[in-house]
């Protein structure tokens, strides 16, 4: 029974119509890609404080999906801190593969949010891009294991398999530190599924997240934190382009500045913020976000931010991560450039 | 011999004049525009970077194309014996054909975790990866070439008593050979797909990285000259592939194929 040619057009026209739909609906100016990327950054948009002509716009794109790690910029946006400084600051989500680096090395993106180790990586690239300030002191990246497995500190590790994404310089620093006799290493499946159902498992996770889910999943999570083993990259770090420092070093300040504040009010309170995030990305409940602000507060506010505030950044840190990198055959010695990477000179105020 | 090295340079030297003008205008428009290496690294880098990582890739580039041979040889097997299946039964077609059709339209990047957890890391689950895609062209040629055949012929073999099986082997299956050649050039192609895809989710272990996993650490490093290369090395082991694919059903077409197919047979020598 073959399709008369009316049927046929009228297929035809539906697929049509349907693809008319489809291009009409993506927001003009959200990037194209990332569906929950768009949707948050609409989102954003439909606040009642939009488009203000004395306000600058700038964007600070995040390295992952919004999460407590990022709590510090969202309570800056939710408090008001951003439009006090005269910026109309627009967050954009991130996810595994957005390239971070490169749309702030670009210039399509103000601001962004990496790792140290990540910076790092770019100036050995010739990428101009420079930290601003470091919101977590201390890396939330852990392994965990099952407590049941008797596993105390990373020398207990052998005959067993571990998930971590072989990208992830955590992972090859790891690879090269410990000798790991039996251990197979498997790619990160970004959820707990498979620790809970084998024992002689663990995985990476970052302290405020992984752990919590793997518990209210009925596991026994046992958290080995990377920065006990010596390897802790500032994390969360807010950064740019070195262009915008020397050209706008006012902008950057006012950023810097309302980011601190924004930290500082996160680690006070942080409910209005987890709201926010919730709305952006509602896969993170409430619940898991408030654990992940209480669990930040040692990772945020150590001994080193208790003196000199938060955001602080040493030399000798960076150094040091720079030396672990080449050590791990991650960098090569001509290519550390360690005081481009990172400058403090926006941490005390205005320039 | 002189005609033939002729016709090979006839063959060969235009698709190589514009792989060089190519190379050629992607320098230069590097070096012309300043493009940041970042970005997009000149030919130069490309090469220099293929160069000090030449071991790895030509490591990565065994095991990635030992699961893809793997997994094609499997969808090779199964998918002709759900050709042969199909054949058979006109029931077992129609109820099982449109979840064939699922293996098509599933986006193998979502299912691979799942596949990794059936199937366990490593050498299995990537094999699992580059099955499930190259299995759906075997399966669809396959059942056509073993069903589409001259209603004079059948009517032929009927008319001469023949037996099922005769039927099967001595008619349908000749018959199936070039729709099963075509699929495996179009399978092999889509394996090398589903290994590379399948090591991003599987792995190969603690100390043996395939080109998916070089490509995602080169990206993750910014090292995107590293990245091009191994991607590059990816395609030149789809095209290998495929041209091994490519010869050996020629080599069946023409060695075993019977008459009428003769003049497509030239057709693909050409």
């Amino acid at each position: 029974m073959a399709p008369s040619l009316k049927q046929t057009m009228l297929l035809a026209g539906l697929l049509l119509g349907l693809l008319a739909a489809g291009c009409s609906r993506r927001p003009s100016g959200a990037p194209p890609g990332d569906d929950s990327a768009a949707d948050a950054a609409t989102r954003d948009g439909d606040e009642p404080q939009r488009a203000d002509p004395t306000l600058t716009a700038v964007t600070l794109q995040l390295n992952w999906y919004p999460e407590a790690e990022h709590g510090g910029f969202y309570a800056a946006l939710a408090h008001g801190y951003y439009r006090e400084a005269g910026l109309d600051v627009k967050i954009l989500a991130g996810g595994p593969e957005t390239p971070v680096l490169q749309q702030v090395a670009r210039r399509a993106a103000t601001f962004g949010v990496v790792n140290a180790d990540n910076i790092l990586f770019g100036r050995a690239q010739q990428a101009p891009v420079v930290a601003l300030m470091a919101p977590l002191q201390i890396s939330p990246r852990c392994l965990i294991v099952h407590e049941s497995s008797g596993i105390r500190e990373f020398d207990d590790l052998k005959n067993m398999t571990i998930a971590m994404s072989n990208s992830n310089a955590f992972s090859q620093f790891l690879r090269h530190k410990l000798p790991l006799p039996g251990v197979k290493i498997v790619p990160y499946p970004g959820n707990v599924a498979q620790f809970l159902l084998n024992k002689d498992y663990a995985q990476q996770g970052y302290v405020f997240s992984e752990p919590f889910v793997a518990r209210k999943e009925g596991g026994d999570p046992k958290v080995l934190m990377l920065s006990k083993l010596g390897y802790n990259p500032y994390t969360s770090l807010l950064f740019t382009h070195d262009d915008q420092v020397r050209e706008h070093p006012r902008l950057v300040s006012k950023m810097v500045t309302a980011s601190v504040r924004g930290w500082a009010q996160y680690m006070r309170s942080s409910d209005e913020a987890n709201a926010w995030i919730h709305r952006v990305n509602p896969q993170m409940e409430l619940d898991i976000l408030q654990y992940g602000a209480e669990t930040l507060k040692p990772l945020v506010l150590d001994e080193v931010a208790e003196q000199q505030g938060i955001g602080a950044m040493s030399r000798a840190r960076w150094q040091t991560l720079a030396d672990q990198l080449v050590e791990s055959e991650q960098l090569k010695p001509d290519d550390v450039r360690v005081d481009q990477a990172f400058t403090t000179q926006f941490l005390h105020g205005e320039p | 011999m002189k005609r033939a090295g002729v016709r090979l340079l006839q063959v060969a030297l235009p698709p190589l004049a514009f792989f060089a003008a190519i190379v050629a205008i992607w320098q230069l428009a590097t070096m012309l525009w300043d493009i940041p290496g970042y970005l997009v690294p000149s030919p130069g880098r490309v090469l220099g970077a293929a160069r000090e990582h030449a071991a790895d890739l030509r490591a990565a580039m065994r095991l990635t194309g030992s699961g893809a041979l793997c997994g094609f040889g499997l969808g090779l097997l199964a998918g002709t014996a759900m050709g042969l299946l199909f054949s058979q039964s006109r029931v077992i077609q129609r109820s099982v054909y449109p979840y064939a059709i699922f293996l098509q339209t599933v986006p193998i990047v979502a299912i691979a975790p799942l596949l990794i957890m059936w199937f366990g890391n490593g050498f299995g689950g990537v094999v699992a990866v580059s099955f499930i895609l190259s299995l759906f062209p075997i399966i669809t040629n396959a059942t056509a070439g073993l069903t589409l055949v001259d209603t004079n012929l059948l009517e032929l073999f009927e008319i001469n008593n023949a037996s099922r099986a005769q039927t099967l082997f001595k008619l349908r299956l000749p018959n199936a050979v070039p729709h099963l050649v075509v699929g495996a050039k179009i399978s092999c192609g889509l394996s090398v797909i589903g290994a590379i895809v399948g090591e991003i989710s599987a792995g190969f272990g603690t100390e043996s990285f395939g080109l998916g996993t070089l490509i995602n650490m080169a990206t993750s490093k910014l090292d995107t000259a590293y990245a091009f290369a191994a991607v590059i090395c990816s395609t030149l082991l789809s095209i290998a592939i495929f041209a091994a694919v490519n010869s050996i059903g020629a080599t069946i077409m023409a060695r075993w194929h019977i008459a009428p197919a003769r003049s497509s047979t030239t057709d693909m020598n050409a």
